[in-house]
């Protein structure tokens, strides 16, 4: 039996559970989640549909006071579990009362893309929480299908670890401010012979254009088409204003997604600008918010006083599949 | 009353009002406020038809919005024909319910 985290918190607590099999992942989340409840907290599972199952029946009638949702659509982009975790907990919590979460954004199939922002995200949690209302943030990760590397990640975004049924400190955390550093994890390759497009105020009429053009050309359908082409205008409008006034864009094709790229000489050191939902005020900055909602992932890095922002949107997958005339599909499946 | 390489404001007689066509970005977002906000008569509710408006980004909304905002609480601005385009921006940044703007069903020539 894995002891119980933590009895109380007097601040954000984020905690990764290292877990291996079904039954070490019930004796670490049960006890936590019972906890909660016994105290009268708010409890969030963010995970699975398949673990949201094993959970309702480890918990029996228990599960009815536990708020759960679908992590593979909330965490399809990464970058929009900070604002549903901030919702949580504005929406719920009370004064002098703590809230528990569980959130499992890590699993073995993530793309080396999405795992890259699913470990920012997991450091931007102690940025966007570290300083606020108290509550525990329960983080699994299944050690027997993660890679060592991504555990040693865990061990350094996470200020406390459950290794081995005990909870401690973890020596590897790096600290809230380093958590919000820029970010600067090497980017995959630009295939070589992409065009580059360099735009100014003028041209962002172009930018829309060629992002349009080469989403159709691959696959993407109009709306996606539309919706890039909207994201990808307002990164280039941020390039203009707070990027130097120009930037280039470049867009290709990539594992069944349009990839569209923009540079500019500006140095993005908001760390939650793209994921703090908009305030009333018209003035509030809107733009990389719009673009996480629009796009399936977003991934936003500073090298040597130079921004990147890529926008992924994945191609429609019945348009992918290249039905062939005559009934064969084109995709060899008689192995 | 104003125009550019990729957009136009002009009056439009029924309802009495104005209408943008084309692309609003940040190239033109603020003549196109200026050119809104000269343009609406004084007293009664404006009448701003956006059906051909072919793409609009978040800065030109913002505008919208201001010019919206400006006019509450005594006065709304009457939108007709908002394209798909903008009702996602709209929805998606968190401007679907706002004071002073109103999608408007007078029948007239949108």
């Amino acid at each position: 039996m894995i002891e119980p985290s933590t009895a109380r918190a007097d601040r954000f607590r984020h905690e990764a559970l290292f877990y291996s099999g079904r039954s070490e992942f019930i004796n670490g989340t049960v006890p936590f989640i019972r906890e909660g409840l016994t105290a009268g907290e708010p409890v969030l599972v963010v995970e699975s549909l398949e673990k949201i199952q094993t959970l309702r029946t480890a918990l029996e009638e228990d599960a009815d006071r536990v708020f759960f949702a679908d992590m593979s659509a909330v965490g399809a982009n990464p970058a929009r579990i900070i604002p549903a975790w901030q919702d949580f907990v504005t929406r719920y919590g009370v004064p002098g009362k703590s809230l528990r979460g569980i959130g499992e954004p890590i699993w073995s199939t993530r793309t080396a893309d999405e795992l890259a922002e699913c470990q920012r995200h997991e450091s931007l949690l102690n940025v966007a929480f570290g300083h606020g209302r108290p509550w525990l943030l329960l983080c699994p990760y299944d050690t027997a299908a993660l890679d060592s590397a991504v555990i040693d990640e865990a061990r350094r975004s996470h200020e406390f670890v459950v290794d081995g049924g005990s909870s401690r400190e973890s020596e590897h955390f790096r600290g809230i401010e380093a958590c919000g550093a820029p970010f600067s994890v090497p980017l995959r390759p630009t295939p070589a012979g992409i065009d580059e497009l360099t735009f100014e105020r003028d041209g962002l009429r172009h930018v829309r254009e060629l992002v349009r053009k080469h989403s159709i050309v691959v696959g993407l359908d109009q709306s996606k088409a539309d919706n890039l082409a909207l994201a990808a205008n307002e990164v280039a409008t941020n390039s203009i204003v707070h990027g130097g006034g120009r930037g280039t864009v470049r867009v290709w094709e990539d594992a069944g997604r349009v990839i569209c790229e923009v540079r500019d000489r500006g140095v993005f050191d908001l760390p939650l600008a793209d994921r703090e939902a908009p305030g009333p005020d018209p003035s509030s900055p809107r733009g990389l918010w719009l673009a996480n909602q629009l796009c399936d992932l977003l991934q936003i890095r500073t090298f040597h006083g130079e921004t990147a922002v890529r926008l992924h949107m994945r191609l429609d997958p019945r348009v992918n599949l290249r039905v062939l005339p005559g009934g064969s599909n084109g995709v060899d499946l008689a192995h | 009353m104003f125009a550019d390489n990729h957009l136009v404001v002009m009056r439009t007689a029924r309802p009495g009002g104005l209408m943008v066509a084309g692309e609003i970005d940040i190239s033109n977002t603020a003549s196109v406020a200026d050119s809104l906000r000269d343009g609406f008569e004084d007293g009664a509710d404006p009448h701003l038809d956006l059906s051909r408006v072919s793409f609009c980004d978040v800065s030109g909304i913002r505008a919208l919005v201001s010019l919206a905002l400006e006019l509450a609480p005594n006065r709304r601005l009457l939108v007709h024909g908002l394209p798909p385009q903008l009702e996602t921006v709209l929805k998606v940044t968190g401007w679907a319910d706002l004071p002073g703007l109103e999608l408007c069903s007078c029948g007239g020539d949108d």
